[in-house]
């Protein structure tokens, strides 16, 4: 699941090199969500501190 | 009163952002392969904001600069300059050693966060240039500087693919990962036979 990103990005790259700026556009948002998404799940780990 | 910079001038400035952030990339997957040093899951998207930043300069390569090119550029550092400040929050604590092996006396985080800074800060003085704005509904023709850069991209982008789903399979990776999930459990061994 957290090579998603890299495989969305994959495809923005891939858009570019064929032109196709549109699709690159949405792929790079989704992938940039998807970040996001797993940043969250990982945001809240403790932190491992005794006060 | 406007700054001047041509396209030209623009596209081969973004080109050698593009191969710097590359670099960097490189540098973190040497460190990968070379001395075993897994990424954690904050590195990995630490690594996807770079991989992402790079899109945005890709596309001002490609298709000439626009200011939604570089705001794509920003927010992916944002982005990953977030999760590395987390992960500097993480191992903030008197006695911690931090995670992963330091390079030049500061961790991989450390330097991802000021590189991303200085992505920013350099996506924030390129938009300074007004003149390079010039919105071209072809694209220009590629030099070859900029096909390789994006080419070298791209591959760095799959190669993260690949390895983050050696490493993780299809799950959320652990937090301190010392082996390769998907080599580990002789699920790709059963598959080739081997």
């Amino acid at each position: 699941m957290m090579s998603i990103p890299f495989f969305g990005f994959f495809f923005a790259f891939a858009g570019i090199l064929a032109g196709k700026r549109g699709f690159a556009v949405v792929a790079f948002a989704l992938a940039l969500i998807v970040t996001l998404v797993l940043f969250k799940l990982h945001a809240t780990d403790p932190l491992n501190i005794s006060l | 009163m406007t700054l001047a910079m041509s396209p030209a001038l623009s596209r081969t400035l973004n080109a050698l952002g593009l191969l710097g952030v590359c670099a960097v990339l490189a540098v973190a997957f040497f460190d990968q392969l070379v001395f075993g040093d897994l990424p954690c899951p904050l590195c990995l998207l630490q690594r996807a904001g770079f991989v992402g930043a790079g899109v945005g300069l890709a596309l001002n390569v490609r298709f000439g600069p626009r200011p939604s090119h570089y705001a794509m550029m920003m927010l992916a550092a944002a982005v990953g300059c977030a999760v590395s400040v987390r992960q500097m929050l993480l191992h903030i604590a008197p006695g911690d050693p931090g995670f992963g092996d330091p390079l030049l006396g500061l961790h991989f985080y450390t330097w991802a966060t000021i590189v991303f800074i200085a992505i920013i800060l350099g996506g924030a003085l390129m938009m300074l240039f007004d003149s390079q704005f010039t919105f071209d509904i072809t694209p220009p023709a590629w030099s070859g500087l900029a096909l390789a850069a994006v080419i070298f991209a791209l591959l760095m982008a799959l190669g993260n693919g690949v390895s983050t789903v050696l490493e993780c399979a299809g799950g959320l990776c652990p937090d301190n990962p010392t082996t390769y999930q998907l080599l580990e459990d002789g699920t790709l061994k059963s598959l080739f036979g081997r």
